[in-house]
């Protein structure tokens, strides 16, 4: 679903990503972790191409990202084919995103009738379902600045998957959030996961990533150290800067 | 101790006079109402062409804002009309001339103005905007812009008030507006305190008109967030 090959990235002298390799297959759940400054937001946003790269390949559903193969060249690929590859991939950001003009439920089907032309009754009636399953139908017409933090990050789920994605990711969903909070949110997400949605979170809530995680993927300083089962990576880590980092932080 | 120079306000005169001001008054609101719509064109223009991912497009909008922003408005006035005439042939109008003067002037800060309420916005708004697949002009009109209107009406209330009152400079082009009125029959009658704080006050309640309207927009737009 998801193939990253010798990815590498450069801000300025600052290499960020280092030849990463990836991939992801349908319905998988791969949580990333990793020290802050690894490249773990870097690497998702090349996914979705908010950010270009500078060399290497992302394939996303057999499509190449950002760039198009003319007479067996790369090339960057205009600006209306990116576009359009987007509408695959949902992402969630760590502060939410949310369009504080609108109301909860506009904020949901402004995507699906501008982009997709999908009529604004049907829009409407998979903004209010995608609601229903995160649990807010009740603030539809509220505005998100009246919302808890944990509310607004359950509407930003709910406002990407009414594009109805391929793929979600997840940007260190449940850092901004005060501890209460991190639950409902993690619990959208495991619905989600089991519903077979393929998946790529960065999170330090080790928790999730041992229940839900197929696969977890260590970073450091812009490469790929390790990847396993939860299993292997919590109890057996090979790599001794996974040692470390665990060791820090569980 | 009153009187002292034997002034007495003549009235019968202000008012005799009075239509006459309030027809200059007209053609100042008619110079600057064209004068606000063109500047808020261009400064939409300008705006976005320096925000847009486009060197070229970036360096135009800020040579525009530094050649208008940065020579005297009375100086643009006195180039377009009695400058350009000489060197292109191009022979316009006091009124067009005017209007052009005060609105490409004022588009410079116009611009300026909605410039920094674009890039005031949360970078992660045209972010979330863009993963959601609009394309960059779709986030900008229904995302990003539609966040600034709040933000810009304090300074665009401060600017429409500034253009009005510019407008009082294009008597130096022979246009015949509220400032020139008065002059005309403050000189002709001796009249000179009459005639210019009758011509004062009629500013003021045209600029009030702005601070009013702008204030209570702000506080509308202000309830529906
Ligand atoms: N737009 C940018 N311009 C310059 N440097 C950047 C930019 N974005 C990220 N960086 C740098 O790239 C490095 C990797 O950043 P990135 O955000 O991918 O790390 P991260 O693993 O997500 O860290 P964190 O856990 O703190 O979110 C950091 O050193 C960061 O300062
Ligand atoms: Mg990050």
């Amino acid at each position: 679903m998801i193939k990253v090959i010798d990815v590498c990235k450069s801000f300025g002298n600052l290499q960020v990503l280092k030849n990463v390799n990836l991939t992801v297959a349908p319905g998988e759940v791969v949580v990333i972790i990793g020290p802050s400054g690894s490249g773990k937001s870097t690497l998702l946003r090349c996914m979705n191409y908010l950010e270009k790269i500078d060399s290497g390949k992302i394939y996303i559903d057999g499509q190449l990202i950002g760039k198009k193969e003319v007479n067996g060249k790369l090339v960057e690929a205009p600006a209306k084919e990116v576009y359009k590859m987007r509408e695959n991939i949902g992402m969630v950001f760590q502060r939410f995103n949310l369009f504080p003009h609108m109301t909860v439920l506009n904020n949901l089907m402004e995507a699906p009738v501008l982009v997709r032309r999908m009529d604004k009754g049907a829009a409407r009636k998979l903004a209010l379902d995608l609601l229903k399953k995160v649990g807010l139908e009740e603030k539809a017409n509220a505005y998100p600045a009246h919302l808890s933090g944990g509310q607004q990050q359950r509407v930003a789920i709910a406002r990407a998957l009414a594009m109805e994605p391929k793929i979600m990711l997840f940007d260190e969903p449940t850092s901004a959030l005060d501890p209460e909070l991190v639950g409902e949110v993690l619990s959208v997400m495991k619905e989600l996961a089991r519903e077979g949605m393929t998946m790529v979170v960065v999170t330090h809530e080790m928790g999730f990533a041992r229940e839900v995680a197929d696969r977890v993927v260590f970073m450091d300083e812009g490469r790929i150290l390790e990847e396993g089962t939860p299993q292997q990576i919590f109890t057996n880590p090979q790599h001794p800067r996974t040692r470390e980092f665990l060791a820090k932080i569980l | 101790m009153s009187g002292s120079s034997g002034f007495v306000w003549d009235w019968a005169f202000t008012i005799k006079m009075l239509p006459l001001l309030i027809k200059g008054a007209g053609m100042t609101v008619l110079i600057a109402a064209c004068a606000i719509s063109l500047g808020t064109c261009i400064g939409l223009v300008i705006a976005l062409i320096k925000v847009v991912r486009n060197p070229i497009l970036n360096y135009l909008g800020g040579l525009y804002t530094w050649v208008f922003r940065g020579i005297p408005l009375l100086v643009q006035l006195f180039i377009i009309y009695y400058a350009l005439p000489g060197a292109t042939g191009i022979n316009l109008d006091p009124f067009p001339a005017a209007v052009l003067g005060i609105g490409m002037c004022g588009g410079a800060y116009i611009g300026e103005i909605i410039r920094a309420g674009i890039q005031s916005i949360d970078k992660g708004q045209m972010e979330a905007a863009l993963s959601l697949g609009m394309s960059y002009s779709q986030a900008m009109r229904r995302i990003i812009i539609p966040q600034t209107y709040r933000r810009l009406i304090p300074p665009m209330g401060n600017e429409f008030i500034t253009l009005l009152k510019d407008t009082s400079l294009v008597s130096v082009i022979t246009m015949v507006e509220l400032l020139r009125t008065a002059q005309i029959y403050a000189s002709s009658h001796f009249k000179p305190f009459e005639m210019y704080i009758t011509a004062g006050l009629i500013y003021l309640l045209l600029t009030t008109f702005f601070t009013v309207t702008f204030g209570k927009l702000e506080n509308k737009l202000a309830q529906s967030e």
